[in-house]
């Protein structure tokens, strides 16, 4: 079991890695030289871009203190705890920054064990919360993909498993193994963040963007869009 | 060639052969010659699908059916983006993708971004900014050119761009310049020795007026309060008679029409060397214009977009515009039309004047850029075949915003709105009355010079 453990942590999770970086990198790389273009388009015929509510709309979902309660409060104020415990704890885990730092030589402050451990506990509880509360509501039901119920089960698999390996009093598994599936499921994650919805970890500060540049409406494209269909010439 | 009767709206015949296949031609056309790709791309990517969207939506809180969810009706048109115009698609239609656009399919579209009131409520609500609206507005365009497009705005459209009088309502100049001439003499009478013209086909005017055409037929009190607004404040002012119609239903189903009104109103502006384009109290009017005057017209030609109740809040706080204090006795509310709202365009403009003209106005809740759609937008309000709909549904939530506040009139200043406004009203047995902000500014306004400025 420990070689197959080494191979998650060493071979395994390099290719993940360098599969999300590269997926993220064409994904963030078309999608902003879209932006860019539009944005040039744009001023090119003086069109404004209304960066002040596009910019405070960003930011406002980026820390959504007050738009999180607009709307759905509860499921909210989930999203939002799920969001801070499975950002924070995977980057700040102590164990984690000494793997980066025997691979790469970097590291940085850790999180105190106990912190770690209330932040692993919320994760795993607000993850299963927002799955619920998915399942719960009908209107949530008849707009979930497969995707949506199972990301979340599949997110916080790591949180449950490293849980478990950091407290073998209560892990009834051997620790190899509790560690092999805590890997792998990260290392699925990664493998996936940029084929799902999870792109949005590097799409998200473009969302609000986009959504103003889309009525960046071209001159003259109804004609050719008529041209394209033969219908140039018909009355309406 | 048949009508489809699966529609709940009236449609003129249409061709039902091979039609998937003809819808994505027309996809594929718009995508090449839109901006719209990108977008799509995006929000196939991150829609998370947490339907937050349904705690704004005012359709599917008032129907609870699954189908009135934004996302969902939005994935209506994502679903076929990313399986006929994406890689993934693609490879997951080898894989293991069932999905197939059908008749069916198009059908269900038909229906579904018809029953959207396009007021972009459920954006604010949406952590990934998703605009549904947007959506709605593109899988509209894409229909329309495969025929599929409820016929009151089809032939309102043929009538303004092809018809003889070149307005929706059908109205030949010459019955619009009758009808101007009867509420000159109806503002007279009313008010001896005001002398408020309607000027026709004024050369080098500040501004060209382009109310919704429907104000000549049905707002006689907001096209006097108009008129009379523009007189005292000595405001330079015209209505061209070749083009006299600030509806612009592009915005509702085609942004090929769009482009196509939007450039002949500002051939009427040009024709008659006006400087402004002033539009009536009419919401989507004025977005058409705002942003097809900004997307359809080349920088040289364009002429700047003033809504009728900004220069009306202009004139009145630098005194030219002079209106009674408290003038108005009854209960007045404000409601916010979407189109010139959401954004923050338009809000304490009007309610200035309303505080100023009214002893009791309040405010309905939620109000401003939070403000429910009346339930007409989007064009539906044109649809008459779908009435019980806009009462039941989706007009449910303002009847009851509108029946909290008590109040006696409710100031409209859009002409989509106050047809909704006016159904109802009568459909839920209010004892209210709609009006615009100028019919009210026509009761407060003061003709003859006093001294005392309005601001």
């Amino acid at each position: 079991m420990e070689q197959w453990l080494e191979w998650a942590r060493g071979p395994v999770f390099r290719a993940c890695f360098a599969i999300m970086l590269l997926g993220l990198a064409r994904a963030v790389v078309l999608n902003t030289a879209s932006v860019v273009s539009l944005i040039y388009d744009s001023r090119k015929k003086g069109r404004a871009v209304s960066w002040g509510p596009v910019v405070t709309a960003t930011l406002q979902w980026m820390f959504p203190v007050k738009k999180g309660f607009q709307a759905r409060a509860v499921f909210s104020f989930t999203s939002m705890l799920f969001h801070v415990s499975i950002i924070l704890t995977p980057i700040f885990l102590g164990a984690h920054i000494l793997l980066w730092e025997r691979g790469l030589g970097i590291r940085w402050p850790a999180l105190g064990s106990v912190a770690a451990d209330y932040l692993t506990l919320l994760a795993i509880l607000t993850g299963a919360a927002l799955l619920a509360q998915r399942a719960g509501a009908s209107a949530s039901r008849a707009i979930s993909r497969p995707q949506d119920y199972f990301l979340p089960l599949l997110i916080i698999a790591p949180f449950v498993s490293g849980y478990l390996a950091m407290h073998p009093n209560l892990n009834p598994f051997g620790y190899n193994g509790t560690m092999f599936v805590h890997v792998m499921a990260g290392n699925l994650i990664f493998l996936l963040i940029p084929f799902t919805k999870m792109s949005h970890v590097a799409l998200f500060p473009g969302t609000q963007l986009i959504s103003d540049l889309g009525w960046n409406l071209k001159m003259g494209g109804g004609q050719q869009v008529a041209i394209a269909l033969g219908k140039e010439n018909e009355p309406i | 060639m048949k009508a489809d009767q699966k529609l709940s709206y009236q449609v003129e015949p249409f061709r039902t052969e091979d039609r998937p296949r003809r819808y994505l031609e027309a996809f594929a056309a718009i995508l090449k010659h839109s901006n719209y790709g990108p977008v799509l791309d995006f929000y196939t990517r991150v829609a998370a699908k947490c339907s937050r969207c349904t705690a704004a939506c005012q359709v599917y809180q008032a129907s609870g059916d699954p189908r009135d969810i934004p996302c969902h009706r939005s994935e209506l048109l994502l679903r076929v983006y990313r399986r006929y115009f994406t890689l993934a698609g693609e490879l997951k239609a080898r894989l293991y993708d069932p999905f197939v656009l059908s008749d069916e399919y198009i059908d269900e579209m038909a229906e579904e971004y018809w029953r959207c009131t396009a007021c972009k409520r459920c954006k604010s609500t949406c952590p990934m900014g998703i605009d549904h609206a947007m959506i709605t507005h593109l899988a509209r365009w894409i229909l329309a050119e495969i025929d599929i497009v409820p016929k009151a705005m089809l032939v309102s459209v043929r009538e303004q761009l092809e018809g003889k009088t070149k307005n929706t309502s059908a109205i030949p100049a010459i019955a619009m310049k009758d009808t101007c001439e009867f509420l000159s003499e109806e503002i007279e009478e009313e008010y001896p020795g005001a002398g408020v013209k309607f000027p026709m086909d004024v050369e080098g005017a500040e501004y060209v007026f382009f109310p919704a055409v429907s104000d000549y037929l049905m707002e006689a009190e907001t096209l006097m309060g108009n008129a009379a607004m523009l007189h005292v404040t000595h405001t330079s002012w015209t209505i061209g008679t070749t083009n006299f119609d600030g509806i612009n239903y592009g915005l509702f189903y085609s942004d090929r029409m769009w482009e196509r009104i939007i450039k002949a109103q500002v051939a009427e502006i040009k024709r008659l060397r006006g400087r402004k384009m002033l539009i009536g109290e009419c919401g989507h009017a004025t977005r058409a214009a705002v942003e097809g005057m900004q997307n359809f017209i080349p920088p040289e030609d364009r002429v700047p977009v003033v809504h009728i109740m900004q220069l009306a809040y202009e004139k009145f706080l630098s005194g030219e515009l002079r209106l009674r204090k408290n003038a108005i006795k009854e209960r007045t509310t404000y409601h916010d039309p979407c189109n010139i709202v959401r954004k923050g365009w338009i809000i304490e403009q009007p309610r200035t004047i309303l505080r100023h003209i009214c002893e009791d106005f309040v405010e309905m809740t939620p109000r401003g850029m939070d403000n429910y759609c009346c339930g007409g937008g989007g064009g539906t309000v044109s649809l008459d075949e779908i009435h019980d709909f806009r009462m039941a549904i989706a007009g449910k939530t303002k009847a009851e915003q509108l029946r909290r506040t008590g109040a006696y009139y409710v100031v409209t200043p859009c002409a989509n709105c106050k047809k909704q406004t006016d159904e109802i009203i009568a459909a839920h047995g209010l004892n209210m009355q709609k009006v615009g902000l100028h019919d009210l500014v026509l009761k407060a306004i003061e003709f003859e010079p006093t001294g005392s400025g309005g601001g």
